[in-house]
């Protein structure tokens, strides 16, 4: 046997892989395993269900600018006397008295009559888009300066401006144009964006990514001290920073399955049920993929410090505790400012980072999708609700030209946190006494 | 230290060479304490080859040498070395040594066969070969039969054995084992004191612990006594006990009736004296134990006495540490 050449496989099948595949065996034959997993897959699997119930039953479209009102009880919407240029107040001035009569239109047909159709080119911090699809403002009687209230010495159009100091855009539209998109279409799109980001970032990263190592991994190496059976590992000559290393990889062999998993089966579930052109949304699968990702960095990094605030000290679940309520703090600030120097002093601010990263790659167009939503403030129930929503949980990379860039750095970061974690928790293990 | 990529095992490789001249154990001075209690005081020994006892009450410090021996604990003061080489925070010597914790707990949901094969691997054997290695060893210790069964059914003396032969793995130098035959049934206890013998006839150091002096006895004759911390006798088991022989000693006779029996006693020449500590007991003090032992029978025969129990109490561990700590010496 010593004669056979010493491969790579051959070299890992001895400690490392027996340490991994030992504690995996073990997680395996433990309760808790399956009540942490269990009940971590319980709880997001109910956001699960709200958000299913919200595509299924959709949002009702609404009237945005009152222009499906029969106000004078003429017969005719309001809408369709503005378009014709009969007066929309007095019964005795409506379509039908024109020569040839027009035929009254249904009141339907005056909601979401004119979507949004902002086309942002990205090449001035000043620039006019959008067009008057129902025509009501071109036909609106009305002077020319009443068709330009934006005063571009454009009529009819949405002016997007950005501001110069912290890079946003705002959208200020001439009258009539663009005021009734479809409620139904835009929340929807909101909705779904806002549930995969904030299930990525909410349920995976932090919940799953913080929950199971607090309570998978902070016993890691603590039980076996406190049972003694850590005296049958450590007595054989393997360096303790090495056990140490393995326990975690036996550890994220659990979970990291359990992720991509449960990623797999959400991905699934929200691309058939999200709304698409075709039958599955499969630009999604990006942004999933960067949750689950971010997820089992997260899990790495979290692992090493519970497992080694364990071996620390035998309550190390009391030290793990105050560290989990800040990631849940720098979580929360992420979402409202994700340029935070301080959310460089945590784990998640950098798991989040790859998602929002996905995020910006998958939906380019997202800027400019929120801007629709929130730029229109009267009378958007449910788009601005939903757009609110998916500002909440979009941000832009605090770090990072690109998306590919912000990722990579953020990949990087957490790595490099993870070693560093590995050695302070190694040399812990090291120098502590065993009993 | 970096973790060790190749995966070989320390012992195995170029990087650390093993003392060949230097003992299998060395301690100097070693200390070990608590605060300002004293778990180990000033111990001095060299352990090369054979069998040795180590023979003490709960708490005199047995375990605790052993985890300072085992790189478990760092000693306070003082210098321990397995084959020349410092233990603490150097796992490099114990490709040469097997420890069996003194520890009940193990993994119940283990057959022995993994147990074994999996730690083996530790030793920096591939898969194939830790499990040749794990039926060698398992058969050295006598559970073949059962090597595919699960620890939790296992008995104590069974579990035991699953320990030692997790210890024997790579066949180590030096075997130390921290109360090995506790809890366990007679059966168990022979069956685990011929492996021990075994080994030692193999040419293996075996350091083996134990708070009683009879099972001690039956493995070996060279023994090193603990007291409080503090080593108190090294040297041979028959040494001391002749020794014993000398101090008072007390023999317990329940009989139904005691004081008929002490009449016929008291004119045996080694009594010194006798005593009743309650109505149907009868104790003897003699210098001579092995002379009244062999004129009882004869006695209690002869003389038509129905007898229930016969013991020596003084004939333990607790009286040799009472004539050691009294002033006595071997």
């Amino acid at each position: 046997m010593e004669s056979k050449p010493n491969t790579i496989y051959r070299a890992l099948d001895r400690k490392a892989a027996a340490i991994t595949e030992f504690t995996m065996r073990q997680y395996r034959t433990k309760t808790s395993t399956w009540v942490v997993l269990g009940v971590g897959l319980v709880a997001i699997s109910l956001v699960m269900l709200i958000y299913i119930d919200v595509m299924a039953t959709g949002f009702e479209s609404v009237d945005n600018d009152g222009d499906s009102l029969d106000l004078d009880n003429d017969g005719y919407p309001t809408g369709q006397e503005l378009k014709w240029g009969t007066d929309p107040y007095m019964a005795d001035s409506h379509p039908g008295l024109l020569d040839p009569p027009i035929a009254p239109e249904p009141a339907s047909n005056y909601i979401d009559e004119d979507g949004f159709d902002i086309v942002f080119d990205g090449t001035s911090n000043y620039q006019s888009t959008g067009f008057d699809d129902d025509g009501d403002c071109y036909n609106y009687d009305g002077t020319s300066s009443r068709k330009d209230t934006n005063d571009n010495d454009i009529e009819c159009d949405v002016l997007l401006v950005q501001n110069r100091f912290n890079g946003e855009w705002s959208a200020n539209p001439d009258i009539n144009v663009d005021e009734d998109p479809d409620d139904a279409a835009y929340a929807l799109e909101a909705t779904h964006m806002a549930f995969v980001l904030g299930m990525g970032k909410m349920g995976f990263v932090l919940l799953l990514g913080l929950f199971c190592p607090l309570f998978l991994a902070t016993g890691l190496i603590r039980d076996e001290m406190t049972a003694g059976t850590m005296h049958f590992m450590l007595a054989k000559p393997i360096a303790r920073t090495e056990v140490f290393l393995y326990r975690i990889l036996g550890y994220l062999g659990i979970v990291w399955p359990y992720f991509i998993s449960i990623g797999l089966l959400f991905a699934l579930i929200s691309g058939f049920m999200g709304p698409s052109e075709g039958f599955f949304r499969f630009a999604d699968l990006g942004v999933w993929l960067a949750i689950v990702f971010a997820t089992m960095m997260a899990s790495l990094v979290y692992g090493m410090l519970f497992c080694a605030l364990g071996v620390m000290w035998r309550y190390g679940i009391v030290l793990a505790i105050p560290f989990a309520a800040w990631e849940l703090g720098m979580c929360l600030l992420s979402m409202g400012a994700p340029d935070a120097s301080i959310l460089r002093f945590s784990v998640i601010g950098w798991a989040l980072m790859i998602v929002d990263s996905a995020a910006m790659l998958v939906w380019p167009n997202m800027d400019l999708f929120l801007l629709q939503g929130t730029s229109f403030n009267d009378d958007f129930g449910s788009i601005q609700t939903s757009a609110l929503a998916l500002d909440f949980f979009y941000s832009r990379p605090g770090v990072g030209s690109t998306g590919l860039v912000s990722s990579i750095i953020a990949t990087i970061v957490l790595l490099i946190q993870g070693a560093v974690l590995w050695f302070i928790g190694g040399a812990i293990f090291k120098g502590k006494e065993i009993e | 230290m970096m973790p060790d990529f190749d995966q070989e095992g320390k012992g195995q490789t170029e990087a650390w060479r093993p003392d060949t001249t230097a003992p299998a154990v060395l301690l100097e001075g070693v200390s070990k304490s608590y605060g300002r209690i004293f778990a180990l005081s000033n111990i001095t020994l060299a352990l090369n080859g054979g069998v040795t006892g180590v023979l003490g009450m709960n708490g005199a410090g047995k375990s605790t040498m052993f985890k300072l021996l085992m790189g478990k604990l760092k000693p306070s003061q003082g210098k321990i070395r397995l084959f020349g080489t410092d233990p603490w925070k150097n796992p490099a010597p114990y490709a040469r040594v097997g420890f069996v914790p003194e520890h009940e707990k193990m993994y119940d949901w283990m057959t022995a066969h993994q147990f074994v094969s999996t730690f083996a691997r530790l030793n920096g054997l591939t898969r194939a070969e830790a499990m040749v290695e794990a039926d060698r060893v398992l058969k050295f210790v006598g559970l073949a039969d059962v090597a595919h069964k699960k620890i939790g059914q296992y008995s104590k003396g069974m579990r035991q054995r699953a320990k030692i032969a997790h210890a024997l793995v790579n066949d180590p130098e030096l075997i130390i084992l921290d109360e090995p035959l506790q809890g366990c049934d007679p059966l168990a206890r022979t069956t685990i004191m011929n492996v021990i013998r075994e080994l030692g006839r193999m040419g293996r150091t075996i350091i083996v612990s134990s708070h009683i002096l009879q099972e001690i006895e039956r493995i070996t004759e060279q023994i090193i006594i603990l007291h409080n911390g503090r080593l108190l006798a090294l040297g041979n088991l028959h040494a001391i006990r002749e020794k014993l022989d000398q101090i008072p000693h007390r023999i317990t006779i329940e009989a139904d009736d005691a004081k008929a029996l002490a009449k016929d006693v008291i004119d045996l020449d080694d009594v010194s004296g006798i005593s009743f500590p309650t109505k149907n007991n009868l104790s003897i003090q003699t210098h001579n134990l092995g002379a009244i032992h062999a004129k009882l029978p004869s006695v209690i025969v002869d003389n038509n006495h129905r007898i229930h129990s016969i013991d020596n109490p003084d004939d333990d561990l607790a009286s040799i540490l009472g004539y050691l700590t009294s002033g006595g010496t071997l």
